[in-house]
């Protein structure tokens, strides 16, 4: 029972570090209209630069975390004002292929700047708490709290700001959204800043819970692709359950069937869900 | 560096990955569906292939099942194979339409994956079955590398044809119809979700006895070699090549690959410069991919930017 209880707060966990991946990936769809295949890229690239900071140059954990969302925030915004802006005509399939070539590319990149082999951040080790028999650890509850927040923030954002409310608004509808008076290429702008930071607060949060090899990017997009179904690509808040739902049910299996099967568990659920509820948990059509 | 060495696995691999962009060509450009899980038709194939033709199994073997059948009737199970899985696939996913088809098709081919590796009893897991049956070619007189690599070719060019074939009928009209323009197309009274799974159906067989052909090449298949990197292969060979277009497909994956080929068969003085190497080779593919999507510089896609 107590074994139950820790792979359901592992996965609770696993689960809010999926719901910090896959906001970004899902508000790219939402704004953009394309599913970014190298969403997760980014991931790794803030989780390496990191490490690369932190390990090898030396600086403060925190600084170190604190230019890696930033610089990747915008190598994100670069690459969608270089790669995806000029295309954006073609429709969202041709977008989507692109992605997969952007994610060949920094994929590509990562791996020849930094080599094969296993990393790991030298942060201190990880001090583990015990509840009535369930462990967890520090960072755990870190990414927990940033999750929260985060989703807190956004919510926030998204609802109260002038900026956050045109990405809404653009979301829903681009086209009216424009003849209202929105600049449509500023909120694209910083939808893609702000995306791009949310994937690299999640490759920090990588970076801490995890061994970092240069695959570990592509490993992501998996289950980011999977509570991104789950939720509806159209919507954000029900990200936050459908990453809570694949986080547990990858974690939670473990129990039952080899610990391998974890991915596959992922778009189990994922198809079930298509089967049942064709546009995912909110019900909306996806545009 | 060995030129017909080179030219040789070229033409060998990249025949039977002509195959596979062929059949992508036919589901992507001409049905309108986005296929991110080809590689799992693929693998189906190659699996079916070596578990017919292979022995019961004996000694460290974990797999369970092993026919001894001949070399022809793996093959044709290949493509059948291939075809149940395009069903099972289909089934779930074929009413989505555009990127939720590509997810869903790739989450299946992950699943897929994710079952060889983890499933001892299918094929001993990550291990993979070595030693696959290959045909006895000895009466030829000529080696078999060479019989092999005509058979992909000869592969190819039927696959090549019978898609021209089914194309050019009424029936590969009725295709386009549906792709241009879904509602047109219904109301003159065609049955959109049939045509579209058979569409789906069709183009899985050849995928199915690619994999086979490709299993006696290699006589080993295991899960390592039947990653999601091989649909992107083919992606993005389709893309070079120009879609839309049989010779476009088979001339962008012989480009591909050959500009891969040439890249590894380049001496390297360390592991570490061959596996910059190597990885610039990846991120190069990956630009190349961005840049002919960028400026299109085929003009068999114009048909298709007016659909978009």
């Amino acid at each position: 029972m107590t074994l139950l209880a820790q792979y359901l707060v592992t996965g609770f966990v696993t689960g809010c570090f999926l719901i910090l991946a896959t906001i970004g990936f899902s508000l790219t769809r939402r704004v953009e209209g394309f599913l970014n295949i190298a969403h997760a890229e980014l991931l790794g690239v803030s989780a390496f630069l990191t490490w690369g900071l932190k390990s090898l140059a030396g600086l403060p954990f925190l600084l170190s975390a604190f230019t890696a969302v930033v610089a990747t925030a915008v190598l994100g915004l670069m690459i969608g004002r270089v790669v995806y802006d000029p295309i954006r005509q073609q429709g969202p399939s041709v977008l989507l292929i692109t992605s997969v070539g952007v994610a060949y590319a920094i994929g590509g990149a990562m791996n020849a700047i930094i080599g094969t082999g296993i990393r790991t951040l030298d942060i201190p080790l990880a001090t583990t708490y015990k509840f009535f028999g369930v462990r967890i650890t520090d960072y755990q509850m870190v990414v927990v709290a940033l999750a929260a927040l985060t989703s807190i923030s956004i919510a926030v954002f998204l609802n109260r700001t002038r900026t956050g409310l045109a990405i809404r608004a653009m979301s829903s509808n681009s086209d009216l959204a424009a003849s209202r008076g929105i600049d449509i290429r500023q909120t694209s702008r910083a939808t893609w800043l702000l995306s791009s930071g949310l994937a690299g607060l999640a490759g920090v949060m990588l970076a801490m819970i995890a061994t970092l090899s240069t695959e570990i990017a592509f490993l992501q997009i998996l289950p980011i692709i999977a509570v991104a179904i789950l939720a509806g690509l159209g919507s954000l808040y029900s990200v936050i359950a459908a990453g809570l739902i694949v986080g547990i049910a990858m974690d939670l299996s473990v129990y039952w069937i080899p610990a391998g099967y974890r991915p596959l568990i992922a778009f189990g659920v994922v198809i079930v869900v298509l089967l049942i509820r064709p546009d995912g948990l909110s019900g909306r059509k996806a545009s | 560096m060995n030129w017909v060495q080179t030219f040789m696995t070229v033409a060998m691999f990249g025949s039977i990955y002509s195959v596979l962009t062929l059949s992508l060509n036919f589901q992507y450009a001409r049905g309108g569906m986005i296929n991110f899980g080809t590689v799992a038709y693929f693998a189906a194939g190659a699996y079916t292939y070596a578990i017919l033709t292979q022995a019961p199994p004996s000694g460290l073997d974990q797999y369970l099942f092993g026919f001894n059948a001949p070399w022809w009737i793996g093959f044709l199970a290949a493509g059948v194979a291939s075809m149940a899985f395009a069903a099972v696939t289909a089934w779930p996913t074929l009413r989505l339409r555009g990127e939720y088809l590509a997810l869903t098709t790739f989450a299946f081919a992950e699943m897929l994956g994710s079952l060889l590796l983890n499933e001892r009893r299918i094929g001993n897991g990550s291990v993979g079955l070595p030693n696959v049956f290959r045909p006895d070619f000895a009466w030829t007189g000529v080696p078999d590398k060479y019989v092999l690599t005509a058979a992909a070719v000869l592969l190819m060019v039927a696959t090549a044809l019978s898609f021209r074939y089914i194309l050019a009928s009424p029936y590969g009209r009725a295709i386009d119809a549906i792709r241009d323009d879904e509602a047109a197309a219904e109301a003159i009274g065609k049955d959109i979700a049939r045509l579209r799974l058979q569409v789906f159906l069709i183009s899985a067989i050849p995928i199915g006895f690619a994999g086979a052909l490709y299993a006696m090449v290699t006589t080993l298949v295991g899960p390592g070699l039947f990653k999601a990197s091989v649909t992107f292969f083919v992606w993005i060979a389709l893309v070079i090549g120009g879609e839309r277009t049989v010779i476009g497909a088979i001339v962008g994956t012989m480009v591909l690959l050959g500009f891969q080929e040439v890249v590894r068969a380049i001496p390297f003085e360390s592991v570490r410069v061959a596996q910059i190497a190597d990885s610039v080779e990846h991120m190069m593919t990956g630009i190349l991919f961005i840049i002919v999507l960028r400026w299109r510089p085929f003009e068999a896609l114009t048909r298709r930017r007016q659909k978009a």
